[in-house]
């Protein structure tokens, strides 16, 4: 990874990101391994805020580990957790530090995760924060003082292209494009019909975005079924926990790989969009495999 | 109106620890809706006091639409009851915080010059519309209505996030809360009351960041008083 991420939107190529998911404790080697094993096999490495409303080592403390190993990290920024000093405070020292790419979300309910007594922040919404770090990108804060040293950050949202109805994400997704976004990143996809429409949606809106497929590995029937019920917005198909289901004990794992590798490889045949987003939660490791898997690397 | 639900009498019991002349003070309002501080629950609250060995100088309860948040109605109120407040070891407040408050500042010190120890019977859960069952929270009173231009619906309120500018990634397949599935989506609502109106460019607008300014606490308001003869 030695071009930065916004040199990489610009080129003409299958753009594919990883998600580094940081530690619970201040014991980083997983995560240093994981980041050294990935930084020059992807594009750019991901890394979560909280995630699931989970409480974790820091997402800036993540992509400062990234940076430091020489990788290209994309700094996950959820409006949970803080309010708008905090977020504009994290981005300047972050930007300080040499991480260009911010992810822009609203962040999971405090219900999901390990502090459900927490109270939540969202002072301001995504498509606000989008609109914050443009401001913070002209040289002001969002009180219009001008900033001593100014950040140029590469902007990236969310969506969701599964949802009933959809026109509302839809909208939504809209305004993200309108405020500006340099790329996008989906909510996990298994069905690649709904994501062409969200795709073909999306260039009505604005030709030049780059579109991230979210790819979320399956390692097991049971994983998949509780994503269904469990994380709105991912719907793993009936056919996909069929094939998971006829696989012997143990090995639900090798068949994720599989099928996330023939989800990425259609996407980048078919060429339906600009790339994926590999989200391995916890298995990182097998991001190789599952590349190898779509024909598109050696493990 | 102020939801609220009455406190375990532990809670109250313990509160009420080492003293023995209690006088009870509940509310025609909110209270009384929600079966919380009207008549009922004040009479109630007087026996389970006494079987715990209280002795209760008075037990008031405001008749239904007095509101003991409002300071006129339980300044004539309590002066009816002056000598066993000034007698007592304990007020017992079976309204909101906000009619506890009032009695403890506008009354017992402006008024009557007392420092009473003040206990409440009740916990307020929010400002909630609705009944004469199933009430609901509607409205944060931010200082800024967006009423107007979100089909009167409050995202603030009805949207577990309080997102202005469209809905979350959560929302199930069913149009329902990723926090609590057994609400609908507030932006889910809002598209189809736009789209019914023909309003839809309106979910289109983007709304900037809050001014939550607007909410910083203690808030206050001056009127011009209502004449009540």
């Amino acid at each position: 990874m030695v071009e930065s991420f916004k040199q990489i939107l610009k080129k003409d190529k299958f753009i594919i990101t990883a998600e580094i998911g940081p530690v619970k404790g201040t014991n980083t080697r997983e995560m240093v391994n994981n980041i050294n094993f990935l930084k020059d096999r992807v594009d750019a490495l991901n890394v979560t805020d909280n995630q699931s409303a989970v409480m974790r080592y820091s997402s800036v403390g993540g992509s400062l580990l990234i940076k430091e190993q020489g990788g290209e990290p994309i700094f996950q920024m959820t409006c949970r957790d803080r309010n708008r000093l905090s977020i504009q405070g994290d981005l300047l020292f972050a930007y300080s530090r040499g991480i260009e790419n911010i992810l822009c979300l609203t962040g999971d309910s405090l219900k999901m995760g390990d502090h459900p007594e927490a109270k939540p922040v969202y002072d301001i919404d995504s498509v606000q924060l989008i609109q914050l770090v443009h401001i913070l990108n002209s040289g002001k804060d969002l009180s219009g003082n001008d900033l001593d040293g100014g950040v140029d950050f590469c902007i990236g949202a969310s969506a969701t292209p599964s949802a009933d109805p959809i026109e509302p994400q839809l909208i939504k997704f809209e305004k993200k494009l309108k405020v500006g976004i340099d790329f996008v990143q989906t909510q996990a996809v298994y069905d690649l019909d709904e994501l062409k429409r969200f795709v073909e949606c999306s260039r009505n809106i604005s030709s030049k975005i780059k579109i991230l497929a979210g790819i979320v590995l399956l390692v097991s029937t049971g994983m998949a079924k509780w994503m269904n019920e469990n994380i709105p917005g991912i719907f793993v198909p009936q056919n996909l926990i069929d094939e998971m289901a006829k696989m012997p004990k143990g090995e639900g794992l090798s068949k994720g790989i599989e099928i996330a590798g023939n989800l990425i490889k259609k996407i980048k045949d078919e060429k339906i969009c600009d790339g994926v987003h590999i989200m391995a939660i916890g298995k990182e490791e097998k991001v190789p495999d599952i590349l190898e898997s779509a024909g598109i690397l050696k493990a | 109106m102020i939801g609220q639900i009455k406190k375990p009498i532990e809670e109250i019991l313990e509160y009420l620890e080492g003293k023995k002349k209690i006088v009870i003070y509940g509310c025609g309002g909110c209270a009384t809706v929600f079966h919380t501080g009207g008549e009922p629950e004040v009479n109630e609250m007087k026996k389970v006091l006494i079987e715990n060995g209280k002795e209760v100088l008075a037990a008031i309860a405001p008749p239904f639409g007095e509101f003991t948040c409002y300071a006129p109605w339980s300044k004539k109120r309590m002066e009816d009851y002056r000598k066993q407040i000034n007698d007592c070891d304990a007020v017992l407040m079976l309204c909101c915080g906000d009619g506890l408050q009032v009695v403890r500042e506008y009354i017992l010190e402006n008024e009557f010059g007392l420092t009473k120890a003040i206990y409440p019977g009740t916990n307020p859960i929010g400002h909630m519309g609705g009944g004469p069952s199933l009430f609901r929270e509607k409205c944060i009173q931010c200082g800024e209505c967006e009423l107007g231009k979100l089909a009167g619906i409050c995202p603030m309120t009805q949207c577990a996030k309080g997102l202005l500018n469209g809905p979350c990634g959560g929302t199930r397949k069913d149009g329902k809360c990723e926090v609590n599935p057994d609400n609908d989506c507030a932006w889910v609502l809002i598209y189809k009351r736009l789209k019914g109106l023909g309003e839809l460019d309106k979910m289109r607008e983007i709304l900037p960041a809050k001014d939550w300014s607007k909410m910083q606490r203690p808030r206050e308001l001056e009127v011009e008083p209502l004449s009540l003869e």
